[in-house]
């Protein structure tokens, strides 16, 4: 089966909501439909079952027109399963299933057939969901009841299964259990599947591709790491993103910056002296305290300095591996001297980065406040054969203050500022 | 005959839906119907046609008059076995016909009478008896007329209640209430202005069985099971409606001409039996919800059991209406109120308190 939709276009009386849409799947794939509220998903999942007729445009399924089928066949090439399907009319699940069989039962006088039977029996078997076969409907929870309707959409063996966001109303656990049903389905009937998704990771990790819709128009189509970018997210969804990679599934995913407008930004500088991981809760803590934050100096591949670009804090960066040089640790001074405050992570110390502690030192001379974060072990990690703490100790004795964590670092500096 | 969601909510709550197959539900309600049938053939007075006292007859008396050219013969040919057939034809028509409107509104609280059926042919029929046309032309004058007037009313509703063709039950709803008060209203005036016919209307008003004749059951019988038919052969089609429009479509229904045609079907049923016998009010509603409670919502066993049990209890509230107060005899509308308002009363409070447990 492959699906072609061509120019696909839509209006609700004079407003415009979906405006040539074009995008073509292939059989058996996993494609994501995403996009902001209002964007027009729903309108475009509708627009495929022919529910809405569109204004222009064509779909093609295996190359024949969907506009010249009849109803009955358009349902047995899409099976949807909504958002909700809230009934108040007490049905056993069973029957909520059968009802995948009517555009297959070609007489109105004919009861159930044999085929039926089975399809129905084989549906509720891959959705795991027999043993509420005989139970009302109505008693099910959210998540037993979206897996009943899945079984009701496999019932009626279509070529594409649609879902509009299926597990907006499911908790986390009810959220992966379907859409791990629904990849299953995929990887194992080579069922193809097209699926609006709220949740970008979500969408990241399960889809082979992403139908990327911003007010009624296709902004991109592709594999989700060239259509997920950060450019991309923020021209769509208006939201300051990150985008990496999973380290295990190689999925991309997507981390949200502090918004820069959130909270009053009061002006006070905060340099951060971290290292290997250890500043970025702490960077995005005094981000959203409202402080501006700098850091330095810390090598490229160091994980703080992604933290640190990704927030979009000044940073100072060396070489992978490299030194701190004479130039950059004077940097490191100049961006001391313009700050009020300086924070120091339990950074491991080595002898590249040891002349931080010297931009330590420094600040405390030009008497700036400076708070010494508790390392997590109690100790500080040392590359430098123990002198790391007793610098550490002659610090606190010039008037560096040791706090136990980042929430009284934050009490302090605020408590200072009054 | 509406109310709000959260009562809709406390009502289908709670219930087992029952494990008979479906074969065995139609065909134990087949036997009661016959069964209610035969005893209702039984009950009551039976008085010679024309003046003299009504008296009792023993059951004895009676199978002998039904078999036999014995005295009561013509009078139980003649009147008992076609108001017996007549009264389980139109309860039938009003559970089946109410049936399919709950499924077109997907609400268990809508009756036949919520697209201004009833209002419609209390009209035709004010109007007949004010100008007395059942003595100026004929007998079946009156009951055609209210007929008409009730399709009338029921096309003015959908007319009000659709835009550009499309059915929108909502709208639906409001234009059938408004419609129902304004011909309420029209009606009152006349029934006013009418008092010389003032019981004669009255009496249709309240519902009654009372001029039963073969004549009258041929005229139904046909367009009646025709509707039932139909509405059954629809089934699996209102299965998905209940489960909203759009899951309709997307399992290869169409919606919008499967509410016109059970809209249609569901007014022709109900004005047809209105027009004849009065408005009977309450089978509609209280029948259909109550086999939903028993046997859940799948249309293709709902629709044949509603029809039986309306016709099993049409018949059981006509024998009640005729030996009640005998010698003579009360509306059947009265009786179906006065059983059905507290019953269904009861199965609201029963199924509310029986929630959790
Ligand atoms: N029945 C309707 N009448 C008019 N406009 C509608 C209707 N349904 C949706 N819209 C509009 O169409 C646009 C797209 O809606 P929808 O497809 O539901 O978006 P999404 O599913 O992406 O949130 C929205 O601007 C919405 O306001
Ligand atoms: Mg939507």
């Amino acid at each position: 089966m492959r699906m072609d939709i061509r120019n696909l276009s839509f209006s609700y009386g004079s407003s415009k909501v979906l405006g040539n849409v074009t995008f073509s799947v292939r059989d058996g794939e996993f494609v994501g439909i995403m996009g902001p509220n209002g964007s027009g998903k729903t309108t475009l999942l509708r627009c495929m079952t022919r529910y809405l007729p569109a204004d222009g445009g064509s779909i093609m399924v295996d190359a024949r027109p969907l506009a010249d089928m009849s109803p009955r066949e358009v349902a047995r090439v899409f099976a949807v399963v909504p958002q909700s399907s809230a009934t108040d009319f007490p049905f056993k699940v069973e029957d909520i299933v059968m009802m995948g069989r009517i555009p297959h039962i070609s007489s109105r006088l004919a009861g159930r057939a044999k085929k039926d039977s089975e399809a129905v029996h084989r549906a509720m078997e891959r959705t795991n969901t027999l043993q509420f076969s005989d139970r009302p409907f109505t008693a099910l929870s959210g998540g037993e009841r979206q897996r009943v309707i899945i079984a009701r959409a496999l019932a009626q063996e279509p070529k594409v299964l649609l879902l509009d966001e299926p597990t907006v109303y499911l908790d986390v656990s009810g959220q992966f259990e379907v859409m791990d049903l629904i990849k299953r389905l995929n990887k194992e009937q080579s069922m193809t599947i097209i699926a609006v998704l709220h949740d970008i990771n979500m969408a990241a990790r399960y889809c082979d591709s992403i139908a990327l819709l911003n007010q009624g128009r296709l902004e991109a189509y592709g594999p989700p790491n060239e259509v997920l970018t950060a450019d991309a997210i923020q021209s769509v969804y208006g939201m300051d993103v990150s985008v990496r990679r999973d380290p295990f599934t190689h999925a991309v995913y997507v981390m949200r910056r502090p918004s820069s407008t959130s909270g009053r930004r009061h002006g006070t500088r905060v340099h951060v002296l971290c290292g290997g991981g250890t500043g970025g809760p702490l960077m995005r803590l005094l981000l959203d305290g409202g402080y501006s934050v700098s850091t330095g100096v810390l090598n490229v591949l160091d994980s703080d300095f992604e933290n640190a670009s990704d927030l979009r804090i000044p940073v100072l960066a060396e070489a992978p591996f490299a030194q701190i040089s004479e130039g950059m640790h004077a940097e490191n001074l100049r961006l001391v001297d313009e700050s009020s405050v300086v924070v120091v992570a339990p950074f491991p110390v080595g002898p590249g980065n040891f002349r931080n502690l010297e931009a330590v030192e420094h600040a405390l001379r030009s008497g700036k406040k400076v708070f010494l974060l508790a390392p997590p072990q109690g100790e500080t990690i040392d590359f430098i054969g123990g002198k790391a703490d007793e610098y550490i100790k002659r610090l606190i004795s010039s008037g560096a203050i040791p706090v136990k964590d980042a929430q009284e670092m934050l009490d302090m500096i605020s408590r200072q500022e009054r | 005959m509406l109310t709000g969601d959260g009562l809709q909510a406390r009502v289908r709550g709670g219930h087992r839906l029952a494990a008979w197959p479906r074969p065995l539900t139609i065909a134990v309600l087949g036997g009661v119907l016959f069964l209610s049938a035969f005893i209702a053939l039984m009950v009551g007075t039976l008085g010679p046609i024309g003046p003299g006292e009504p008296e009792e007859i023993s059951f004895s008396e009676a199978i002998d008059a039904i078999f036999t050219k014995a005295e009561y013969h013509w009078v139980f040919w003649n009147v008992r076995i076609p108001r017996v057939i007549l009264a389980g034809l139109v309860g039938a028509a009003l559970a089946c016909s109410g049936t399919a409107m709950q499924a077109v509104f997907r609400n268990s609280m809508a009756d036949p009478f919520v697209i201004g059926v009833s209002s419609g042919a209390a009209i035709g029929a004010s109007v007949a008896s004010l100008l007395g046309l059942s003595v100026a032309i004929g007998l079946f004058a009156p009951p055609m007329l209210a007929f008409v007037s009730a399709i009338l009313a029921a096309f003015a509703v959908y007319m009000l209640g659709s835009v550009r063709g499309k059915v929108y039950v909502d709208s639906l709803l409001l234009s059938g209430v408004a419609v129902a008060s304004f011909l309420g209203a029209m009606v009152s005036f006349m029934i006013y202005v009418a008092s010389q016919q003032f019981h004669q209307l009255v009496f249709w008003l309240l519902g009654s069985l009372t001029l039963a004749s073969w004549d009258i059951v041929e005229v139904l019988f046909f367009p009646i099971v025709a509707g039932a038919v139909v509405v059954f052969l629809y089934g699996r089609d209102l299965d998905a409606l209940l489960l909203g429009e759009e899951t309709a479509h997307n399992l290869g229904a169409n919606p919008e001409s499967l509410k016109k045609l059970m809209l249609f079907v569901a007014a022709l049923m109900a004005a047809a039996a209105v027009a004849f016998v009065g408005v009977i009010g309450f089978v509609g509603l209280i029948i259909p919800h109550i086999c939903r409670l028993i046997v859940g919502s799948n249309h293709r066993t709902l629709v044949p059991a509603a029809t039986l049990s309306g016709a099993v209890f049409l018949i059981w509230a006509d024998a009640l209406a005729r030996t009640v107060v005998a010698p003579t005899e009360m509306p059947v509308g009265i009786i179906t109120a006065i059983c059905g308002g507290p019953f269904f009363l009861y199965l609201l409070r029963r199924s509310s308190s029986g929630r959790g447990v």
